[in-house]
């Protein structure tokens, strides 16, 4: 019944979406579904109430720029950009500074993040099958890859025909910094942790200086248990994902594609967490460290960061 | 790829990240001063009959943008009240010398000799600096001063710590400096010579107040030289451990050398005979050097609403003092703003191997000795209650209750003729107070 209703509100665009509070030891715990990832809010309070209120601000700010940015949405403005066929499209502020961070970073990386480079995955399925696609269906799409092709303006973007964006590698980490803004905004005195999926954003210092004890992505956990990570401030972001991967001839192919060659990275780490400032940031620096295969721990202790790598 | 501009990627991305969102750079600076955290601390301790103790407390500390963390911290007591002077209690009224040499006290009879004259403010600063550095490490120095009418201490000290296996292990090693020196009220006494004692004549007089007289040959500090000092040099070695989320351990190893004067000036000795009676009264003496190892076990446990915080200490020293302490918290949240904090605490320790309660004349002096009851066996316990509330605005305050007490040990001494009928271990009982207000 429960499912039915929140199915219902869901659709109903408007109405409150479903989020559940508990109490944990310390701090409340909401919890809502948004962006594929179980969601979780750790807010250093008593009152359940104001929890509430807190998780729902979170899941409203979620949903909305998942549905602005999903390329899995029909109405979506990512969308509508992908289906112009070649014809500048109008968009907003908002949608010009995430398209402007994803142009600084293709800047930085040397062309190596590439928001155009998941068309790719027409021909990659990483299922932890041993099917690897032909060198020419990858040549047929290598054409269609290029952030170089595409132009921006302050109030519009228009990309080639058959050139199609795709934001999911900076949009969880977006949505969790917003989410993490908007808490701060309202409500100040409050330390709220905003964990979408791994990738994390505390808004504030606890009261007592406490830090908040996170579990990262491990994937030897089997072995070596859970990793906890002290956080006291800022954000941690994870990439890596231990079973996407495929495995051809005793080769194990990784999911993180060279937009460049549109084959895997060599040798990258299985997981990469950063703390950084922001967990927008920290999920940038994350990717960015997977791109680099081999060479990933020599980039991160090169920017001085805190990080984990596991391979 | 090769991202050769090294460094440069992270703080492109902070900037980048902060256009994104729309966050002004300055937001940081605004909040600056937020970070200063502020405590401050009122404590009573009053023991029955005995000393009592003000303190007042404030410690302000800042956090800075890099994590590191500045600590700068101001004590003031003032104590005041009598302490027992070492010498055994007596079938008769007992007349002492103050420290000053120039005025005496009675002590009546039966009663534990305490002398009264205890009154002293002490001033104590100290600050230090954490520095986290290469991700995983954090160096802290401090330094601190702390003085009073007749001491001075002054110390300096460095920590060393560094986050292992996914920062769940945390290592440290430290090194501390300690100078004091002690400038005695009335000189340093020359060990195991006889107390100088006035004769009492009596309290008849115009004030009110007890009167006494010298022998015509007693000269103010004879027996007395000028200050002393010694130096403690203290390693400690510890791993804390993240065991899951809610469990936290903590074993440390110290090594604590001290080197010089370490007799207490204000305490004497009895000397009786074989029926008990005090034949002389001399100042004390105890061994210039002492080494001191200390085991140190602590888990802290995370409750659904509340925090349990055990503790062990066992240490040793080559004055044959071993002691355990089991140091134990029970915090319980009463719902979000307040909690309760009961507090027990036991302690036990054995006897210095120079402590003697009394010495008997019949028998060799010894090299060293001590009637102090602080180096003799006892055992000791604290119960207490904490109480904290958060308020409103984010500010917190605590007020904390205990009550104390030490049960001094007869260490397997012989109590010659009249003090066997003596109390010549009295506990003492003491409360503590205490205030504080965080903010």
């Amino acid at each position: 019944m429960a499912i039915q209703q929140a199915y219902t509100a869901r659709n109903g665009g408007h109405s409150e979406l479903a989020v559940s509070v508990q109490s944990q030891d310390g701090f409340m715990l909401g919890t809502f579904d948004a962006m594929a990832s179980p969601c979780e809010i750790l807010i250093e309070t008593a009152d359940k109430q104001l929890a509430r209120h807190i998780t729902q601000l979170a899941c409203n700010e979620a949903k909305r720029i998942e549905y602005k940015y999903s390329r899995y949405r029909t109405d979506s403005v990512i969308s509508a950009i992908n289906s112009s066929h070649g014809k500048p499209v109008a968009i907003d502020e908002e949608t010009f500074r995430l398209l402007s961070f994803a142009n600084t970073c293709f800047q930085l990386s040397e062309g190596m993040f590439d928001i155009t480079s998941g068309v790719l995955g027409k021909v990659w399925h990483f299922d932890g099958s041993d099917r690897l696609p032909s060198q020419s269906d990858i040549d047929a799409l290598l054409m269609f890859i290029g952030w170089q092709q595409v132009e921006l303006t302050a109030g519009s973007v228009a990309l080639p025909a058959g050139v199609q964006l795709d934001v999911g590698g900076i949009g969880k980490e977006y949505a969790v910094d917003r989410v993490a803004t908007l808490l701060l905004e309202q409500a100040p005195e409050v330390s709220v942790v905003v964990n979408f999926g791994g990738d994390i954003q505390v808004t504030r210092r606890r009261m007592n200086d406490e830090p908040w004890y996170i579990g990262i992505e491990n994937p030897l956990k089997d072995e070596q248990g859970e990793t906890l990570v002290k956080i006291f401030q800022g954000g941690l972001a994870t990439s890596g994902d231990a079973r996407r991967y495929l495995l051809h001839e005793g080769k194990r192919y990784s999911h993180i594609l060279n937009p460049k060659t549109g084959y895997p990275i060599e040798e990258p780490p299985r997981s990469v967490t950063v703390a950084a400032d922001s967990c927008t940031q920290a999920g940038l620096l994350a990717t960015l460290a997977m791109l680099q295969g081999k060479g990933a721990e020599d980039f991160l202790a090169s920017q001085g960061l805190t990080y984990w790598v596991y391979r | 790829m090769q991202l050769t501009n090294k460094g440069s990627v992270a703080t492109a991305l902070a900037g980048a990240a902060c256009a994104l969102l729309g966050t002004p750079a300055a937001q940081a600076e605004e909040d600056m001063l937020k970070d200063w955290k502020f405590d401050t601390a009122i404590l009573y301790y009053g023991e029955t009959d005995r000393v009592s103790l003000v303190e007042g407390v404030i410690n302000a500390s800042k956090t800075n943008d890099d994590d590191s963390l500045f600590n700068v911290k101001l004590v003031i007591d003032t104590l005041t009240g009598a302490s027992a002077n070492g010498a055994v209690a007596q079938p008769y009224a007992q007349t002492f010398s103050r420290p000053s040499g120039k005025d005496g006290y009675v002590v009546n009879a039966g009663d534990t000799p305490l002398d009264d004259t205890f009154r002293d403010t002490r001033v104590q600063v100290s600050s230090s600096w954490m520095q986290p550095f290469a991700d995983t490490w954090r160096a802290t120095g401090a330094v601190n001063v702390s003085t009073e009418y007749d001491y001075l201490s002054l110390g300096l000290s460095g920590l060393l710590e560094k986050d292992l296996f996914m920062r769940n292990t945390t290592l440290s090693a430290g090194l501390s400096f300690q100078f004091d020196s002690i400038d005695p009220v009335g000189g340093t006494p020359d060990a195991l010579t006889s107390m100088l004692t006035p004769t009492y004549i009596g309290d008849d007089n115009d004030e009110g107040e007890d009167e006494f007289e010298w022998d015509d040959d007693y000269e103010e500090g004879e027996n007395k030289t000028g200050s002393e000092s010694k130096t403690t040099t203290d390693l400690i070695v510890g791993v804390t451990q993240v065991i899951n989320r809610r469990m936290l351990m903590q074993f440390n190893y110290g090594l604590s050398v001290v080197d010089g004067y370490m007799t207490d000036p204000y305490k004497l000795v009895s000397v009786v005979d074989g029926a008990g009676m005090t034949q002389d009264v001399i100042y004390e003496d105890r061994p210039d050097s002492r080494t001191k190892h200390s085991f140190f076990w602590q888990t802290k446990y995370a409750l659904d609403s509340g925090v349990v915080d055990v503790s062990y200490r066992f240490a040793t020293d080559d004055w044959e003092i071993d002691s355990h302490t089991i140091d134990s918290r029970f915090r319980f949240n009463l719902g979000d703003n307040n909690y309760i904090q009961p507090h027990l605490r036991y302690y036990q320790q054995s006897a210095a191997e120079f402590y003697r309660p009394f010495l008997n004349q019949n028998d060799p002096m010894p090299m060293y000795a001590s009637a102090d009851y602080r180096v003799g066996e006892m055992t000791a316990y604290t119960v207490g209650l904490k109480y904290g509330h958060k308020m409103e605005n984010g500010h917190e305050w605590a007020v904390r209750a205990e009550y104390y007490q030490q049960d001094p040990k007869n260490a397997g001494f012989d109590e010659p003729g009249v003090l066997a009928d003596l109390d010549l271990y009295p506990s003492v009982k003491a409360v503590i107070l205490q205030f504080n207000y965080h903010f």
